[in-house]
């Protein structure tokens, strides 16, 4: 299954411990795209280990990966955003494992942000609004946010909704009065071209609810 | 090339995410009502036709915008949907910026790429 | 779309729902003269002289032309037989969608449905606008079928909503109009409602944090 970042398309007898992940993040940079890789296994030496991609690329036919402690990544304008490429792991010069990738299939959308609460007594609601850094983009426009909620106390009760803007309205009724709440968003691409992943979740934001539930009844 | 057996519906998805992006880029403040003219296409095939000509094929004042980003990417599209299709050899490794320089975006090359998003335009709508 | 400023004919096109085309120019340049419009649809027919002129002081200032299905237009606006201006464009590029009709409504829990009859052609985009009377703005959600659900919706409150329909410009370009917007229409609790303002409360904000 979905190990939540693209797996390797190999049969299970033929993984090797070279296996890897990656997602891409389209336009992270002004129009510079990003694409990272892993080695699924995090105890792997890669010393002399590095990335390759291959295809899918304009003006070139493939570009080398840079590294950072067990990240390897690339940044660049060059990717087609058509049709499938070939990365693959090499070790001095030999290709040591490859896979078919399209990066518009591995996309990641940055992690929301700017989470805010604003309770309006006479509606007897709170308005939830957040931002995201993919409003502005070209490429990955169209996304689905999570908005996920809970009483601060309550470790695991998590309530969640799902949207496609960035404004969400929580009535006050469905709330405890006098509570702490926590409340955080994350993003995943939602048109049939891009596909991808969850973004990191936003930096929480912490409200209190008023001592009535909006019924005029105090808990 | 003969474009009847394309996959319509994956070239529709390539240009409206990719290619259209480009195009815009390139043509970026040039309006169709300041043209005389237009590149109608009746079906799908006919489109694609003139769409690979006008992308692929110089005009009188426009050399050939087949080496720009736009370009590239319709001669992906086209390859990754259009059975066999092979259309003109892009030569991929020369280095896109001393041409780029030499192509000065003239007017001709305006108005012909503006034809070429109509022509993407009417292929989207009829697919 | 309109021609650039300075150009002879400031010449505008709007095309209303494929039904009608409506070219107009302004002839700054030539006070007092009366043009003819000539047009067909095919570059194999004759061209036709314009059915329906639009008169501005007496003299023409646009033509009126029932239009069939997305195609070319090709024309020719002439001072007596001299020609000013030939042109051909796509109809299209100058699209008006017409406002969307009845608006249905479909409530289940704290989420509606809307949907309204479809334009019949492609790659439009539906905008379903609401709001409350504690709401500044309207709140969008769109989508390319006229059926679109919005979610996080309070039964108890009185809700406005309104509809327009736009064309998408990687198919139409970016010189179309949007719709003009459907009349308001008010909900609550499931019914319709003749107006939201009886029983509104004044809204007070407050940012917790």
């Amino acid at each position: 299954g979905e190990s939540g970042y693209a797996e390797n398309d190999f049969d299970d007898a033929e993984l090797d411990d070279y296996s890897f992940s990656c997602y891409s993040q389209l336009e992270v940079d002004g129009l510079q795209h990003l694409l990272t890789c892993m080695f699924d296994d995090s105890d792997i030496n890669s010393t002399n280990l590095e990335f390759e991609i291959c295809g899918a690329l304009l003006d070139v036919d493939c570009l080398n990966f840079n590294k950072l402690q067990e990240r390897y990544f690339l940044k660049t304008k060059k990717f087609l955003l058509i049709g499938d490429s070939k990365i693959c792991v090499k070790l001095e010069k030999k290709n040591m494992t490859c896979r078919k990738v399209n990066i518009v299939k591995i996309v990641k959308p940055e992690a929301p942000f700017d989470v805010r609460v604003v309770y309006r007594e006479g509606a007897n609601d709170f308005v939830v609004t957040f931002n995201t850094s993919h409003l502005q983009k070209k490429y990955v426009k169209v996304l689905i946010h999570e908005v996920a909620y809970r009483q601060e106390k309550n470790e695991n009760n998590w309530m969640r909704v799902n949207l496609t803007s960035t404004k969400l309205t929580l009535l006050q009724r469905k709330l405890q009065p006098n509570a702490m709440y926590e409340i955080k968003v994350r993003s995943i691409p939602y048109a049939n071209y891009f596909e991808g992943f969850w973004s990191e979740w936003s930096p929480s934001f912490h409200f209190r609810t008023p001592e009535t539930n909006g019924t005029g009844e105090t808990d | 090339y003969n474009f009847t057996d394309c996959d319509f519906k994956k070239i529709k998805e390539s240009y409206r995410n990719i290619i259209y992006q480009e195009l815009n880029n390139y043509t970026k403040g040039t309006k169709a009502i300041d043209f005389d003219h237009f590149v109608y296409c009746e079906d799908q095939p006919d489109c694609l036709s003139k769409i690979q000509s006008l992308t692929f094929e110089g005009r009188p004042g426009c050399a050939a915008p087949a080496r720009e980003a736009f370009a590239v990417r319709t001669h992906a599209a086209l390859a990754a949907a259009c059975p066999g299709y092979r259309g003109p050899q892009i030569n991929n490794t020369q280095t896109m910026r001393k041409i780029r320089k030499r192509q000065i975006k003239r007017k001709e090359c305006l108005e012909q790429v503006t034809y070429l998003k109509e022509l993407w335009q009417r292929l989207s709508r009829i697919s | 779309g309109k021609t650039k400023p300075g150009s002879a004919l400031q010449l505008q096109v709007i095309n209303f729902n494929f039904e009608t085309v409506q070219v107009t120019w302004n002839s700054s340049a030539y006070a007092g003269i009366n043009f003819t419009f000539i047009y067909k649809f095919h570059t194999k027919e004759e061209y036709r002289p314009c059915p329906d002129y639009i008169l501005q002081y007496g003299y023409r200032a646009g033509c009126l032309l029932e239009v069939q299905r997305d195609g070319p237009l090709y024309f020719s606006i002439r001072n007596g037989t001299e020609p000013l201006l030939t042109k051909d464009l796509a109809i299209s590029t100058y699209l008006k969608p017409r406002s969307p009709g009845a608006l249905n409504f479909q409530w289940r829990e704290e989420a509606v449905t809307v949907t309204c009859s479809s334009l019949g052609y492609n790659d439009l985009q539906y905008e379903i606008q609401h709001k409350t009377v504690f709401d500044a703005e309207w709140q969008s959600t769109e989508a390319e079928t006229c059926n679109v659900t919005i979610d996080g919706l309070d039964t108890e409150k009185c809700y406005f909503f309104r509809a327009r329909v736009k064309a998408l410009e990687f198919a139409y370009g970016s010189e179309t109009y949007p719709s003009d917007w459907s009349e308001v229409t008010y909900q609550q609790r499931g019914e319709l409602r003749d107006s939201c303002w009886e029983n509104s409360l004044f809204p007070k904000f407050i940012l917790i944090a």
